[in-house]
């Protein structure tokens, strides 16, 4: 674990008030204002300011150091939570299943091949309109046996119905789990949210980050409100999910209104996402993009779409592109599901190219899964822009300013020359 | 006007066994019983034993009232009904009020039957059907020195060993020529009818009463060509009509008693008859005596009861089987179902043992190999075996022979491996 | 109402020795007389069985409702008592009774009947040969009888089933604090979490996966306790939901201690749909997935014996249980649902299943009961304080062919497969008997002689 780390400078957040104290690293790590560490740390301390009432994890196939840093702060009091040491991801999930039914606010991390045990829960958790949060600390999948970093875990379930937040920052991850209890436990949405932050390029790296006070943190969220809807409690009984007719009786239409009712919980989503970011903005002085980033797009004549942690050293390329008169800007996606349609378009209709970098694989599009989202989007642009499938980062492979820089000059050139088919591998030589 | 889910008429055996079976099955409706009577229902079987002194009146009601609070029933009594109008399911009461049901039960039972009997009405007589006859009759009996008795039934004799125990000289006079017709053959009826001759009753058979006059103190009998005889107390034991006199124009069709179906329906809707005021079927579906027979009114209680309540496990009430368990001068006399007819044909088969003289008297009776009737005196078996062994048809084979030697180990065997 | 003990009667091990019916007289004769007995034993030389002939108790008496004089009546005890002081000695109760129960008796002067002698019937304790049994099940109604079932009246079970008697009586004991899980399998299939939003019990239920019930009443288990309430967490599942699919997740909770009552219904196979092999069908049997054809002749492996597995993770409480023999049924699933407030319980109840393994709906009771007896299923129960106790004798038991005769999906078996499962079910007899002799938990042991007065503490 990391030790916190005094700091000198003030601290930006000005409603605290406070300087993190430099005495004694134990204690001080019990109520850290600023603190040095890896994403991976700052989910835990987000979970800890969420105070759920139960944390269930599964040390590994694979899992990250976020689980024992949650069981850690659980052992010295920090979290006041139920731990579940369960016996596998699957478990890990159905744990929370029953604990949500019964009031909780509950918290779990996954990844990889943790993520595909999980899935038949997993499958069912968004149709039970359970405020589930769960991090995932993305990771690309066997085979070739793989312990290292890609989105290709996320990628493949972005169909269960889950909302989907991508985090840039270390900061943005500590916030964003916060943030999704808050987007999760609305009303009008009702659905278990993803907060995924990449493996090894934010689990490994150590940068400073801010911690909101408790207080605030708690006045924010509110009291848990979780099983409004469906509850298994003796005091108030109900048969939760019981089977629906098949093709007689009232069965179709049962199903068709939940179907319905979780799509419009997801499009609500996109408001409450941005209203939930705005407050936060408001509240705690940091403010982030909450579906769709712009990054110098308003000049811009095309562009990269990224997600994830990637935007770093992206929009580093995109500094030095317009360093040398190239006109280039970039999005990136931080909601991918719900789809922010609308932002999208926006965003798209500013260009006249994009380029797509995805760190998963779209297999029978032969191009990568956030292309086809964005291939999608452009449905709904009134003029043609042309888009490139560019596939980097998978396995943990590094994608630097280089790569980016690439990925430039692919974009640039879809203005002079049509659009290939075929992706650009952007590791493919990479020794 | 009141109106209630249920109203039963009279509260003896069918009524009471009526009441717990729609209970059984309903739990909630409202149910009211409506008693002629002013004290606790007695059954008429135990109204002997009164007369004797054996029994004291108050230790004798069927049941209590905590009984009908129990099972939430309103039970009333001196309730007479006096008209029903079946047509608008009310009934009209003696008092002028009214009763709304929704189901009804007429079990108002029996009255006893007065014969014909010139002078009959201008001289004091005793029946024997409710305790106040039987209060009345034991009063009497304590100080009459002479005691006729008109009719050689259950009720007859009963009386008669009872009057005879508390001192009386008793004549028994039969219009036909046995004691107990109808129950015993003349063999066993003789045995019977022995042992009132040895305890001083004397019993005519097969004489008729012409005409009775008063006298000073009691009343003068005259027999069919023959002598008068005194009496001090007489009492008319002849027999039971249904009590009906409120079904006039009811809609309710009376032949000799509340014509019924298998569900003990009357003819009429919503309104089902059990016990002695119905006219049983017999369950040989011959002109068998049918009637009269306690363990048959609480069959067809149970049968109403079920059928009025809705309950699903309700079965047709298969016809009386003629039974009796009577006892006489601390021995034992046991009848179940028919004898063979005068003419019976080759199907029938009787086996008898114990003529004149002997220790006991059976008789079995069968017909294609199926028990019809057993009868004995100074015998023991259990009667409700044999009732069960004719309902289920059960064909004895070889076993009537063991049946003949010992009716009561044999039956019990027998029921052991078929119904146990 | 009450119920009543019954005494029971074995036509096919009574010799007519007449043991019961002098205990009998000697019970209730008196000084003044020498009683007639209250049962009576007779032969049918016909069909040369013995028969009895004694009071039943009825449920609804019909000599008490034949008596004009209210002198027998059915008490709180359930005995069919007679009054002497109202008695008329009219014996119109004898025409009442079918059954040859009440009878007057010449020595004593008036009818007489069984009354059981006390809840001891002395014929019982006289008969050496097991013939009469004195079975005190119905006691079991009269201590439970007012609860309330928690099921609705319809549930859509196959006739015969014995898995609605186990679901209903269940949940009247473990009651409405219940939190009820019922994975995939018959039980919701007969409709206990319901359709079409219509409820099938007046607890919360639910379906969990057929994979994860143990993980789902975890989090429902320790969510109420940490707010303070104390909900039971109730699973009625499967064997395939316990201990196939089913099993990491209830392996996992068993371990952790978690505070579940998990009831597993072994129909030996997935009968809700189609009766398929699971882990705990026979060897040998018939089902839809290992069928009889030219090459197959059924499963080819033995079941496994997941009471014993679940022993294993150290529960609080583990037991086997039958429907054929209530009592202990009831037993156990009281000191389950006590030990569910300490730690983790597993209860194992035998379910015939009348569709799939091929046998008339009236057998089920008489199948279950075959299967113990025969020591297919032995009953026991494990206490993690006290080790493994065997719940009946085994020592005697019927030929296991008794058993297989009755199920149509051992129909085809040769004598080398009945040879396998005899083997089969004696190796897991003596196992379990072996078991039932270990007392781990004990701690002190004797070592070396008797004379010897050392004794090592091994917990030491």
């Amino acid at each position: 674990m990391n030790e916190v780390v005094e700091m000198t400078a003030p601290v930006a957040h000005a409603a605290s008030g406070r300087i993190a104290p430099d005495h004694d690293a134990v204690v001080a790590r019990k109520e850290p204002k600023i603190l040095v560490c890896d994403a991976n740390e700052a989910a835990a301390w987000g979970v800890v300011l969420s105070r759920p009432d139960m944390v269930a994890v599964y040390p590994i196939t694979p899992q990250s150091s976020l689980a024992e840093y949650v069981a850690q702060f659980v052992a010295d009091g920090v979290l006041d939570a139920e731990l579940v040491e369960a016996e596998g991801e699957h478990s890990v999930l159905s744990v929370l299943h029953g604990a949500a039914l019964a009031g909780a606010r509950t918290y779990t991390a996954s990844c990889g091949q943790g993520l595909a045990f999980m899935f038949e829960p997993y499958f069912r958790t968004p149709n039970l309109r359970l405020p589930i949060v769960m991090s995932i600390v993305n990771r690309d999948g066997i085979t070739p046996q793989c312990v290292w970093g890609g989105q290709q875990d996320a990628m493949t379930v972005r169909e269960v119905g889950w909302v989907q937040l991508f985090c840039e920052t270390v900061q943005e991850v500590l916030d964003t789990i916060v943030m999704a209890y808050r987007i999760a436990e609305d009303r009008s949405v009702m659905l278990p949210v993803n907060v995924n932050h990449d493996g090894n390029y934010l689990s490994n790296g150590i940068v400073r980050i801010e911690l909101p006070e408790q207080a605030e943190v708690d006045d924010f969220l509110g009291a848990p409100d979780v099983n409004w809807h469906a509850a298994l409690d003796p005091k108030r009984p109900m048969g939760v999910d019981p089977l629906t007719g098949g093709a007689t009786g009232p069965g179709p239409a049962l199903f068709v209104g939940y179907r319905r009712g979780h799509c419009e919980g997801m499009q609500n989503a996109l408001r409450v996402i941005v209203e939930v970011h705005e407050e936060w903005a408001r509240r705690f002085g940091r403010r982030y993009a909450p579906l769709v980033e712009e990054y110098r797009l308003d000049d811009a004549e095309y562009a990269l779409v990224t997600i994830g942690s990637m935007a770093g050293a992206a929009k580093d390329a995109v500094d030095a592109a317009r360093e040398r008169g190239e006109p280039v800007g970039l999005i990136r996606i931080k909601t991918l599901r719900p789809f922010p349609l609308d932002a999208m378009v926006a965003a798209l209709d500013k260009v006249r190219a994009v380029g797509v970098v995805d760190r998963a694989v779209s297999y029978g599009w032969n191009s990568g899964p956030v292309h086809q989202e964005t291939l999608a989007a452009l449905q709904y642009c009134p003029h043609r822009v042309p888009c490139l499938s560019l596939i980097g980062g998978l396995a943990g492979a590094d994608l630097t300013q280089a790569h980016f820089e690439r990925a430039i000059a692919e974009t640039a050139r879809l203005l002079v020359s049509p659009c290939p088919r075929e992706p650009v591998w952007l590791n493919a030589e990479d020794r | 006007m009141e109106q209630f889910d249920y109203v039963v008429l009279g509260a003896s055996h069918a009524a009471l066994e009526a009441l717990r079976a729609i209970r059984a099955h309903d739990s909630d409706g409202s149910i009211a019983v409506l008693d002629r009577e002013a004290r606790l229902p007695v059954s008429p079987t135990v109204l002997p034993y009164v007369v004797s002194g054996k029994r004291p009146e108050d230790r004798i009601a069927l049941r209590e009232r905590g009984w009908f609070d129990d099972l939430r029933v309103d039970y009333r009594q001196q309730a007479h009904a006096a008209a029903l109008d079946s047509a608008h399911s009310r009934l009209r009461l003696a008092d002028g009020s009214e009763i709304g049901y929704g189901k009804l039960l007429l079990a108002t039972g029996a009255a006893p039957a007065v014969p014909p009997i010139a002078g009959l009405s201008d001289v004091r007589f005793h029946v024997l059907r409710t305790l106040d006859d039987a209060l009345a009759l034991r009063e009497a009996g304590r100080s009459a020195g002479r005691a006729v008795v008109l009719g050689a039934g259950l009720v007859g004799m009963h009386a008669a060993e009872n009057l005879a125990r508390a001192g009386a000289r008793v004549t028994i006079i039969e219009m036909r020529d046995q004691v107990l017709p109808g129950y015993f053959d003349a063999t066993a009826a003789a045995r019977i009818q022995a042992a009132f001759h040895d305890n001083g009753v004397e019993v005519l058979t097969g004489r008729r009463v012409e005409r009775v006059a008063p006298r000073a103190g009691g009343c003068t009998v005259q027999l069919d060509g023959g002598d008068p005889c005194d009496a001090d107390l007489l009492l008319v034991a002849a027999g039971v009509r249904p009590e009906v006199s409120y079904l006039a124009g009811s809609g309710v069709a009376v032949e000799r008693g509340v014509v019924v179906d298998a569900f003990m329906r009357s003819t009429a809707a919503n309104v089902w008859a059990a016990g002695d005021v119905v006219q049983t079927p017999s369950f040989f579906g011959d002109a068998t005596p049918a009637g009269g027979i306690l363990p048959d009114a609480v069959e067809q209680g149970r049968t109403a009861g079920m059928s009025m309540a809705g309950d699903p496990g309700v079965q047709a009430y298969p016809g009386g089987v003629s039974l009796n368990t009577y006892g006489f001068f601390g021995r034992r006399a046991l009848s179940v179902g028919r004898d063979a007819p005068q003419q019976g044909g080759a199907d029938w088969e009787v086996l008898v043992r114990g003529g004149e003289g002997s220790d006991a008297y059976l008789k079995i009776v069968l017909r294609d190999g199926r028990l019809q009737g057993v009868f004995g005196v100074d015998v023991l078996f259990d009667p409700g075996i044999m009732w069960e062994l004719i309902l289920r048809r059960v064909e004895l084979g070889a076993r009537a022979k063991a049946l003949l030697e010992d009716p009561q180990d044999a039956a019990r065997a027998l029921m052991s491996g078929l119904w146990r | 109402m009450s119920a009543t003990p019954t005494i029971a009667f074995d036509a096919a091990r009574c010799d007519g020795c007449g043991h019961c019916m002098n205990a009998c007289v000697s019970a209730k004769s008196s000084d003044a007389h020498r009683a007639q007995p209250r049962i009576q034993i007779l032969r049918d030389d016909e069909s040369g069985r013995w028969g009895i002939a004694q009071c039943r108790q009825c449920g609804d008496p019909r000599c008490a409702s034949v008596c004009p004089a209210a002198a027998l009546e059915k008490g709180d005890d359930g005995i069919v008592a007679w009054d002497g002081e109202r008695c008329v000695n009219c014996l119109i109760c004898t025409a009442g009774c079918t059954f040859g129960g009440i009878a007057f008796s010449a020595a004593e002067g008036h009818v007489v009947k069984c009354d059981q002698c006390e809840g001891a019937p002395q014929c019982v304790a006289a008969c050496t040969r097991g013939a009469l049994r004195y079975v005190t099940t119905a006691n079991l109604y009269n201590r439970w009888g007012d609860l309330e079932d928690l099921f609705v009246p319809g549930l859509g079970g196959c006739q015969g089933c014995n898995t609605e008697l186990i679901m209903r009586h269940t949940l009247r004991r473990v009651g409405s604090n219940t939190v009820l899980a019922t994975p995939p399998g018959c039980i919701p299939g007969m409709g206990s979490v319901g359709y079409n939003g219509m409820l099938g019990c007046k607890v919360p239920v639910f379906h969990p996966l057929l994979t994860n019930t143990a993980s789902m009443l975890t989090g429902i288990r320790r969510q109420y306790k940490r707010k303070g309430r104390n909900v039971t967490a109730l699973a009625l599942a499967g064997d395939g939901g316990a201990g196939d699919v089913g099993f990491q997740s209830l392996s996992g909770a068993a371990e952790r201690g978690e505070q579940i009552l998990f009831i597993c219904v072994d129909n030996e196979g997935y009968m809700n749909t189609g009766a398929q092999r699971s882990g705990s069908t026979t060897y040998g049997a018939w089902t839809a997935t290992t069928p009889i054809g030219e090459s197959a002749r059924g499963k080819t492996q033995d079941a496994k014996n997941l009471p014993l597995l679940m022993m294993w993770h150290g529960c609080e409480y583990v037991a086997t249980a039958s429907t054929a023999f209530m009592e202990d049924f009831y037993a156990k699933l009281e000191a389950a649902l006590d030990a569910s407030q300490r730690g983790f319980a597993y209860l194992h109840l035998y379910s015939p299943c009348t569709s799939g393994w091929r046998f008339p709906s009236a057998s089920n009771i008489e199948v279950a009961r075959k299967a113990v007896e025969t020591n297919f299923a032995v009953l026991w129960e494990y206490r993690r304080d006290q080790g493994l106790k065997l719940s009946r004798d085994i020592e005697d038991p019927a030929p296991v062919t008794e058993y297989l005769k009755l199920l149509g999906k051992f129909r085809h078996l040769d004598a080398t497969q009945i040879a396998h499962i005899e083997r089969h079910v004696a190796e897991q007899a003596q196992v379990l008997r072996e078991l039932a002799r270990m007392h781990p938990r004990e701690g002190r042991q004797v070592v070396g002689h008797q004379s010897d007065l050392m004794a090592v503490d091994l917990d030491q």
